[in-house]
């Protein structure tokens, strides 16, 4: 058996050498530059094939969502595709002022509304009914789809978005000779985004609430998850609350958009078969106009201490599962690496502790995983596990199999082997990243963005080499605590009287 | 789907690769629009060059050098697919495939590959689809001749380890139990299952009773059979020298020569349409998730690019389909909303359209979709339509060759399915010829609105109108998941009739087998404490039973409980908190009764629908065709029933134990039995009364208070 012994053998200092390499060969490829404005661009240059992948990265997520108004982030990453003033109207002058009515309406109908018992319920009326004829007839100027008509037309595929915690990003792929396109299109959504369809948009998300939060048992368990560990910080729900979805205004989300959308704010990254020199310059004519604003102010909120542990039910009729999270320090802090290393030492694979204890030995999990940061990298989260139990066994059996895993890592060391084995596996999964334009181009901007610098990709593998085996213990030790840990179940509904023979 | 599949870059190149004309002064920036753009040629593709040929064995191998990345990764195609799993067996091939890479192999355990592979970060995966099987690996160049010797063991001398086969059955009982847990899924299933049949190759699914019947050999034998050289195409790509590549590969293999019969043809797909709606209610969830469609066709049809481009327009292409733009964008009804004509290389597909709603525009949501395929029947689509269709094909066409490792695999595929090499290359050509006739003509003639299947998974109760209101035939789909079958002990010719012996000594000891014969109907009035209560609850009980009719009647500190069933599924239920129809799990309870009433158990051996079988000296098991089951210890002096063990309510294992026997009407019967359940003490029960032929009658059991 002279394979078990590799991972000893291959002494982790060759990986971090390797590292190195990697990265001094990958700074070749890249070309990074700031506009005056303060816009940042990193071009990576991969020509295998004429093909580009763009990305632009917002530094604004759901935690700058403001109270009453949750869901604001996403919702506005739902109006980037909804065209320009040229782009997606039959005509722009008469949209607009529709539009802009439309938000007239809404303020009395909202005056109306704040009165409370004592404003008038037919005033309240008579002012839906005009926001309502005000939204169809604005709808009556759009010509629908026409943005991502366009660009798939042009052979754009994956266009799509997204919001987490910390970020918003929006991205597709193109062929390389219609990169101008991209430049057009995004720097006139950049410069003066429409909120047309806005009110439509919002009986979307409305559905995309139900569908991944409301009809998911799973979705529910996060969500809730998320509000019982964080009661202050804003990262409670990332979606928003159906109440508050329910009220976003337009005006609201340009607003937003004014607010945290300025240049120094966003990364934008190139990936693929792209001229640098030709970049730069397209990126000076067509986004050196973008307005510079004050910096976005910081989500200054910290979570106070949590002074002892949380534990929720939700009532459901799926079969069991339970999630749980003990605090930790955002991905900046310098236990990070050792966190990682953790996560997958439990996790990873069909050697990490979780699976080979609970799904193999005691056979009392179908899945139990470890997840070093839920929800969020830029503020402090939740080192997270769940498990789903076996049929006949219990959730208390699997939380009970679990919580001596995590007090054994906390008093005993991992072995080399564990470590090397997963060192190897974190710069393997760095290599194996690097096939991807748009991959590359999601962990440069998040790694800019995050850090300061696209370089941490590689540096935090060296970070990670540095972790030694006492580190591993010591920050399981520092951060699982009971006092810090939260954690959500599922519970059957009470069963009905009549069913319970 | 289309950005997969696309027309020639040449093509492409024609249409949008005209030297700019002199430019004229840009427009500022911020005034331009994308009528000022003019895009250059994309340059020239350079398709890559795959290296192919067969080993001795009669294993094709097709290797593709690429030296960007220090990366190696191969993967076998295996003729084989869980169509060909035996009805009784259904999930074989899941079993199968996920074990040939857990269960270690005649030299190494499964945690030994485990530990070896995680610990170089090297990936060797096994999967069984439909119609056809791989086995995976990928690795880091420096490690490329060890992990080609492990999977090569993996793929030639698998040893299906008994603990890893256990830990997976485990893993699949608990996938049963969670299969209606989420809502899209069901959807999905339930539709593919009325699309294909659900007793055909094409539409069943793994239930607890067919998991069970997969056995190790099983295993065994099914690797002998399809996984031989000749009936596996290789493929590797990577960070390595093709001819040092080539004389690896024919030295690893050089001493795998079995040969087998080649693979057996696919069962056909016969399945007629189903139109109607099909309703499966799940109450905690507050959208409904719908699939709306029949089946479809394959990739050869001689319609294929035409059907592409139909469906594109109607739902296939996100954004700007008719679908997305009409139930999205214009009623925001939905997040997401989408067709898609699903062809296969060599089977009939389906052709379907899915999206959720909120529970109360569920009809308006399906109207609006109707609306649509019946628009598309019925008119022809723009011109613009179509353009932007046939556009974002012909534009997106270089997607398809922007890695190597995408060339490879297409060129593996048509070779495994027996398409020409160039497929792409005639569908992009079939795809520039279609019109606007053409897509209407394919709307009309492959689109059967009047032969729709709908299935519908939601909460009924929150319809703002109900699906009745479609004018189609409303079914209920049954989510019910069948009860795993107990595994039995073996049954002999001896033991049967021992156990006939044993239960002939019982109705001695009662009075007889004539006196059991002549009960028609059978009551029994009692007392119960139940013990599971803290404190203890006392209960007293009312069971009448005239078979195959039960009345059940349970008054409790807070209430009665009325519960009436007709052994055909129906009945009703009267509570504390109102009235109305049996749920499924009171039916069985209601059933399990039944099948447990004293009289006619105690003479199962004349009923041939049982099966009485001696499991013990003094222990016989009765069971019956519908999974019922209960174990029967006798006293060995005395022939009556000491203690009876039997499926108690949520399949846990209930065990009575009988005192107190005395003669009523000939015939002697316990008054006072304690149940068990799971091992807890739940229940003492005292019998104030029997009654046996009282002349019950249907109207007096059904009766309603």
């Amino acid at each position: 058996m002279h394979w078990t012994w590799i991972g000893r053998l291959a002494p982790a200092i060759l990986s971090a050498v390797l590292a190195a390499q990697d990265l001094k060969e990958f700074e070749k490829k890249i070309t990074e530059f700031s506009l005056p404005n303060g816009l940042h661009f990193i071009v990576l240059r991969r020509p295998l094939a004429p093909v580009v992948s763009m990305v632009t990265y917002v530094n604004v997520g759901s935690a700058n969502d403001t109270s009453g108004k949750t869901g604001l982030a996403h919702m506005l990453e739902h109006m980037a595709f909804k065209g320009t003033d040229s782009l997606g109207t039959s005509n722009w002058l008469e949209e607009k002022k529709t539009l802009a009515s439309i938000e007239q309406i809404y303020d009395k109908l909202e005056a109306e509304r704040n009165k409370g018992p004592r404003g008038s319920k037919e005033a309240a009326a008579k002012l839906e009914a005009d926001l309502k004829a005000a939204i169809e007839k604005a709808n009556g100027f759009v010509v629908k789809e026409a943005y991502s008509t366009l660009i798939q037309e042009n052979g754009g595929v994956g266009m799509n978005a997204g919001t987490s915690v910390d970020s918003t990003t929006y991205f597709y792929s193109l062929p390389s000779n219609r990169l101008e396109l991209w430049f057009l299109l995004t720097s006139k959504v950049f410069r003066q985004p429409v909120m047309r369809e806005f009110y439509k948009e919002r009986d979307v998300v409305r559905e995309e609430r139900r569908m991944r939060i409301e009809s998911s048992a799973q979705g529910k368990m996060q969500e809730t998850l998320q509000m019982s560990a964080f009661l202050a910080h804003p990262q409670r729900t990332l979606i928003g609350f159906s109440s508050d979805i329910e009220g976003l205004r337009a005006k609201d989300s340009e607003a937003f958009f004014r607010q945290h959308y300025v240049p120094s704010n966003m990364v934008m990254v190139l990936a693929g078969d792209v001229d640098p020199v030709k970049a730069r310059a397209l990126a000076a004519t067509y986004f050196s106009s973008l307005p510079t604003g004050p910096t976005p102010p910081r989500v200054t909120t910290e979570e106070p201490k949590q002074e002892g542990e949380r534990r929720i039910t939700i009532e459901t009729p799926s079969q069991p599962l339970i999630f749980f999270g003990y605090k930790r320090p955002a991905a900046s802090h310098p236990d990070d690496a050792a966190l990682n290393v953790l996560a997958n030492a439990l996790s990873s694979g069909r050697t990490g502790t979780l699976y080979k204890e609970l799904v193999e030995q005691k056979k009392i999990s179908l899945a139990a995983l470890a997840s070093p940061n839920f929800a969020s990298q830029k503020y402090p989260g939740l080192f997270m596990f769940l498990a789903a139990p076996s049929p006949g066994k219990t959730i208390d059996e699997n939380e009970k199999a679990i919580l001596e895993i995590v007090e054994r890592v906390k008093k005993e060391k991992y072995g080399e082997e564990v470590l090397s084995r997963v060192k190897n596996q974190v710069r393997a999964g760095l290599v194996r990243g690097l096939e991807s334009n748009f991959g590359m181009a999601i962990q440069l901007a998040s790694n800019y963005m995050l850090y300061g610098d696209w370089r941490r990709m590689f540096t935090a593998i060296q970070e990670i080499e540095k972790v030694t085996a006492e580190d591993v213990r010591r920050v399981a030790e520092t951060h699982f605590v009971e006092a810090q840990k939260s954690a959500v179940f599922t519970k059957a509904p009470a069963a009905k009287k009549e069913e319970s023979k | 789907m289309t950005s997969q599949i696309g027309v020639a870059l040449l093509a492409c190149q024609m249409a949008f690769g005209q030297a700019a004309p002199a430019r004229r002064a840009a427009p500022p920036a911020a005034m331009r629009t994308v009528k000022d753009l003019k895009f250059g040629p994309l340059p020239e593709l350079k398709l890559p060059e795959v290296t192919t040929f067969t080993l001795a064995n009669g294993m094709k191998v097709y290797l593709l050098e690429n030296h960007e990345l220090p990366l190696v990764r191969g993967s076998a195609r295996i003729r084989a697919g869980n169509v060909h799993d035996p009805a009784n067996k259904t999930g074989l091939s899941d079993i199968f495939g996920e074990v040939l890479r857990t269960g270690g192999t005649q030299s190494k355990t499964g945690d030994q590959l485990n530990e070896m592979l995680e610990g170089i970060a090297a990936v060797i995966e096994s999967d069984v689809g439909e119609t056809s099987a791989t086995i995976g690996f990928n690795t880091l160049t420096e490690h490329t001749g060890k992990v080609l010797d492990t999977f090569k063991e993996i793929l030639t001398e698998p040893a299906f380890s008994q603990d890893k086969i256990d830990i997976l059955k485990n893993q699949y009982r608990g996938v049963i139990a969670r299969r209606n847990d989420q809502p899209s899924p069901i959807a999905s299933r339930e539709f593919e299952r009325l699309m294909y049949g659900p007793t055909t190759p094409w539409g069943r699914q793994m239930e607890y009773e067919t998991l069970e019947n997969i056995t190790r050999g099983d295993l065994f034998a099914y690797h002998k059979r399809f996984y031989f050289p000749a009936n596996i195409l290789l493929s590797v790509q990577g960070d390595f020298e093709t001819a040092a590549m080539r004389a690896q590969i024919e030295k690893l293999f050089a001493d795998w020569t079995v040969k087998e019969a080649p693979a057996p043809p696919l069962p056909p797909v016969l399945q007629k349409a189903v139109p109607g709606a099909f309703l499966a209610s799940k109450t905690d969830v507050n959208q409904t998730f719908f699939r709306l469609g029949h089946l479809g066709g394959r990739l050869d049809d001689k319609d294929y690019a035409a059907l592409e481009v139909m469906n594109d327009i109607l739902g296939g292409a996100g954004f700007t389909s008719r679908l997305m733009k009409k139930v999205r964008s214009d009623m925001g009804l939905a997040y997401g909303v989408s067709s898609g004509w699903n062809a296969q290389f060599d089977h009939t597909g389906t052709f379907v359209i899915s999206g959720s709603t909120k529970s109360e525009s569920t009809v308006d949501t399906i109207r609006a979709v109707l609306g649509e395929v019946e628009r598309i029947r019925s008119t022809e689509v723009t011109d613009e339509e179509l353009r932007v269709a046939k556009d974002s094909t012909i534009n997106s066409f270089v997607f398809n060759f922007d890695s190597p490792s995408k060339t490879l695999g297409r060129l593996v595929t048509y070779d495994y399915f027996g398409y020409p090499k160039d497929f792409l290359f005639q569908y992009q050509k079939a795809l520039a010829a279609v019109t606007k006739a053409d897509v209407l003509r394919v709307a009309k003639q492959y689109l059967r609105p009047e032969e729709f299947t709908l299935v519908a998974v939601g909460n009924p109760a929150e319809f703002k109108t109900p699906l009745e209101s479609l004018n189609l035939p409303v079914k209920k789909i049954d989510l019910t998941i069948p009860e795993p079958k107990r595994a039995q002990p073996a049954a002999s010719a001896e033991t049967l009739a021992r156990g006939k012996q044993l239960l002939e000594k019982l109705q001695q000891a009662v009075g007889g087998a004539g006196k059991l014969a002549a009960v028609r109907d059978y009551s029994h009035n009692a007392d119960v404490k139940l013990l599971s209560v803290p404190g203890g609850m006392k209960a007293t009980q009312v069971t009448r039973i005239l078979p195959p009719q039960v009345r059940f009647e349970q008054k409790l500190p807070f209430g009665a409980i009325l519960v009436y069933s007709d052994g055909k599924g129906g009945g009703w239920l009267k509570g504390p908190q109102g009235a109305g129809p049996l749920p499924p799990q009171v039916v069985r309870q209601a059933n399990d009764e039944l099948f447990r009433m004293h009289p006619a158990l105690w003479l199962s051996d004349q009923n041939p629908d049982r099966k009485v079988n001696a499991v013990g000296p003094n222990t016989v098991e009765i069971t019956d065709a519908g999974g019922n089951w209960i174990k029967l210890e006798f006293d060995p002096k005395t022939g009556l029933v000491a203690k009876s063990n039997f499926r108690g309510p949520d399949n846990s294992e209930s065990e009575a134990a009988y005192g107190d026997w005395k003669e009523v009407d000939g015939i002697k019967l316990p008054h006072q039995w304690t149940i068990q359940i799971g091992g807890k003490p739940a229940a003492e029960i005292t019998v104030t009364e029997y009654k046996i032929n009282t002349s019950l009658t249907v109207e007096e059991l059904s009766k309603q208070p």
